[in-house]
């Protein structure tokens, strides 16, 4: 049997057996495995032909297109990393990334010519343009002429399973941009793990409604194609108008579904559920972000014929534990973040780095066969959050720290505690922040909420809260302050609680504390 | 109404500065308005034209461009004058 040991061979294996099979559907649009092996190799072979090497690293600047996967394949074939850059971001931001992993060659299509006029207007590595022809002094080729070059008898270069296969920026609390450096081991890993964890089939229908910038992405770009099924790429305008995303997915029959809980809770409120036949459903997981309990309840009630199942794992490991939940929770108990998966063991570690007693609290460490290789072009930062673990002298086993408290209940299963960051000190009393979130949270037509500090300062520091009430509900504020001051201690009780129709976000959907810190401080001034 | 919406999301909804926006941009493909910027664009249209925007309206054809949003105000303000 031949083995698979980089990204590239899992089109190429599906198209050798079956050439036909559908690789990836947007809307109309779909590309066969067949297919996919031709373009990314027409790709690849046109990337070697221009110099790019291996270990080079090249941009990919789409929105949700079919042409997603051309451009990850043909990448990964030509040796180099892809790197996806969010195309909401602002220019600076994207330019920074660029500068740091030296981009030089950016792949794009057509429809964000606007924005990648405004990206050559600055100065930085930037020298070739692929998927639109473009008005410029640097060379640019469509894609069309991609589609259209022989690749004769090329032979692309070999690929090791250590090479580098993408880099994945996330802003970084610093605001220098921090590049999370994946091999094809590492995401071949989460192949093999995750589909042997959820039983998927070549039958199976994946939504994909995350963006490539956004590591759950990898699910439906790197999981669907080691079993031979079949990726819906969720297109922009679906993720923007629930009703819409709700009839897509009935009607792409997606047996599949992996998202941040925020797209199911307003999938959930689009009303459209009970009109829709959502039968091809077998499997919903979730990560990124806690899924409010009341939610969840009500979401499974709705789907009692699919299985939920919450993953956690930071970008640094993609995932790395599941918590299959085995049915509607009974009270508004945060659900478990369960155990980790194959291939990979934990620690819990307190302040430090000697691990806790069972059932204490401390944070979370995971060795895994998903762990990144380090940060781009950071060591220092790279061996700051390891936790190195001598087993011989000159052999270590590494964990990745990941910054989040756990503690392992009864049942054997972690619990998700919040951020290590998220747990502050306020006048001397130690304040859990995800615990006043959670406080304000039970008060009913509560739908979201977001708790930060505001102010430099120890003496000056106070609590905040925002909160979204619920689709037509009024929250008499002084009420919600009663509720408080009954349910949590004086001293973590919210000075000022507002009301938003909706709380910012990031590019991935989380709730942004960075920008609603930043609006709250402006509005007090 | 046409003017008071494109003014609307030039000044306070559009992710990249632009001169120009025509009734025929593409809202919602083109990333020119984000997810939250569209809950509050449904929020400022209900206050503007005195409708109500109903999660099941909330579909692409509805929204996608200021020509398709200015056709559902009309058809929402239609249909609401038959009720009454």
């Amino acid at each position: 049997m031949k083995s698979t040991y980089n990204l590239p061979q899992l089109i190429d294996n599906v198209a050798r057996l079956s050439p036909d099979r559908e690789a990836f559907r947007y809307l109309e649009e779909s590309i066969s495995y067949g297919e996919l092996f031709e373009k990314s190799n027409q790709l690849a072979f046109h990337l070697v032909s221009i110099g790019i090497k291996k270990g080079d690293r090249i941009g990919v600047f789409m929105n949700r297109c079919l042409e997603t996967c051309i451009a990850v394949y043909g990448i990964l074939k030509s040796g180099a990393a892809y790197v996806p850059l969010d195309t909401s971001a602002p220019v600076v931001k994207t330019i920074s990334i660029i500068k740091d992993c030296e981009i030089t060659c950016l792949i794009t299509t057509t429809t964000k010519r606007r924005k990648v006029n405004q990206l050559l207007k600055e100065q930085s590595s930037l020298n070739i343009i692929i998927g639109d022809t473009i008005k410029s002094t640097i060379p640019s080729v469509s894609w069309n002429d991609i589609f259209s070059t022989r690749v004769g008898d090329f032979v692309p270069p070999p690929i090791l399973e250590q090479d580098l296969a993408f880099i994945l920026y996330t802003s970084g609390s610093t605001g220098k941009p921090k590049g999370i450096m994946h091999t094809h081991y590492s995401a071949l890993s989460l192949s093999k793990i995750a589909s042997s964890t959820y039983d998927f089939n070549s039958d199976d229908v994946f939504g994909n409604p995350a963006p490539l910038h956004f590591d759950p992405s990898t699910f439906g770009y790197f999981v669907a194609p080691l079993i031979g099924a079949t990726t819906v790429i969720i297109p922009d305008a679906h993720l923007k108008m629930p009703a819409s995303l709700s009839a897509l997915i009935a009607k792409e029959k997606i047996t599949v579904w992996y998202s941040v809980p925020l797209m199911l809770i307003q999938l959930l409120n689009s009303g459209t559920l009970g009109k829709n036949d959502f039968s091809s459903l077998r499997w919903v997981l979730f990560a990124g972000e806690v899924f409010i309990t009341k939610h969840l309840r009500a979401l499974m009630k709705q789907w009692p014929h699919a299985r939920f199942s919450n993953l956690y794992g930071p970008a640094e490991l993609i995932l790395c534990t599941y918590y299959h939940v085995p049915e509607p929770p009974i009270n508004d108990k945060p659900i478990p973040i369960g155990n980790v998966w194959n291939n990979t063991e934990y620690k819990i570690l307190d302040d430090h780095n000697n691990d806790v007693l069972p059932g204490e609290t401390g944070q979370l460490a995971i060795r895994s066969a998903t762990m990144m290789q380090g940060y781009w072009n950071n060591k220092a930062l790279t061996e700051q959050s390891f936790h190195r673990v001598t087993v011989a002298d000159g052999y270590d086993h590494v964990y990745y720290k990941t910054g989040d408290l756990t503690q392992l209940n009864c049942n054997g299963d972690l619990l998700f505690l919040g951020r290590n960051d998220r747990q502050i000190k306020l006048r001397g009393y130690r304040v859990e922040l995800d615990e006043i979130e959670l406080t304000l949270l039970k008060y009913a037509d509560v739908e979201e909420v977001a708790v930060l500090v505001l102010g430099k300062d120890e003496e000056t520091q106070q609590l905040a809260a925002v909160i979204k009430p619920g689709k037509d509900a009024s929250i008499i504020l002084t009420h919600l302050m009663e509720f408080c001051k009954v349910q949590l201690p004086y001293y973590a009780i919210p000075k000022t609680i507002e009301v938003m129709a909706d709380l910012p976000r990031t590019s991935s959907g989380k709730i942004s504390r960075k920008e609603l810190g930043k609006l709250l401080e402006e509005h007090h001034l | 109404m046409k003017k008071k919406i494109l003014n609307y999301i030039k000044a306070n909804l559009a992710t990249e500065s632009i001169d120009e926006l025509d009734i025929y941009e593409n809202l919602l493909e083109s990333g020119l308005v984000d997810s939250i910027g569209m809950i509050q664009l449904v929020l400022f249209i209900e206050t503007e034209a005195q409708i109500k925007v109903a999660p099941e309206e909330m579909i692409i054809n509805n929204f996608m461009t200021v020509d398709h949003i200015l056709k559902f105000i009309a058809s929402k303000q239609n249909s609401e004058e038959k009720q009454v």
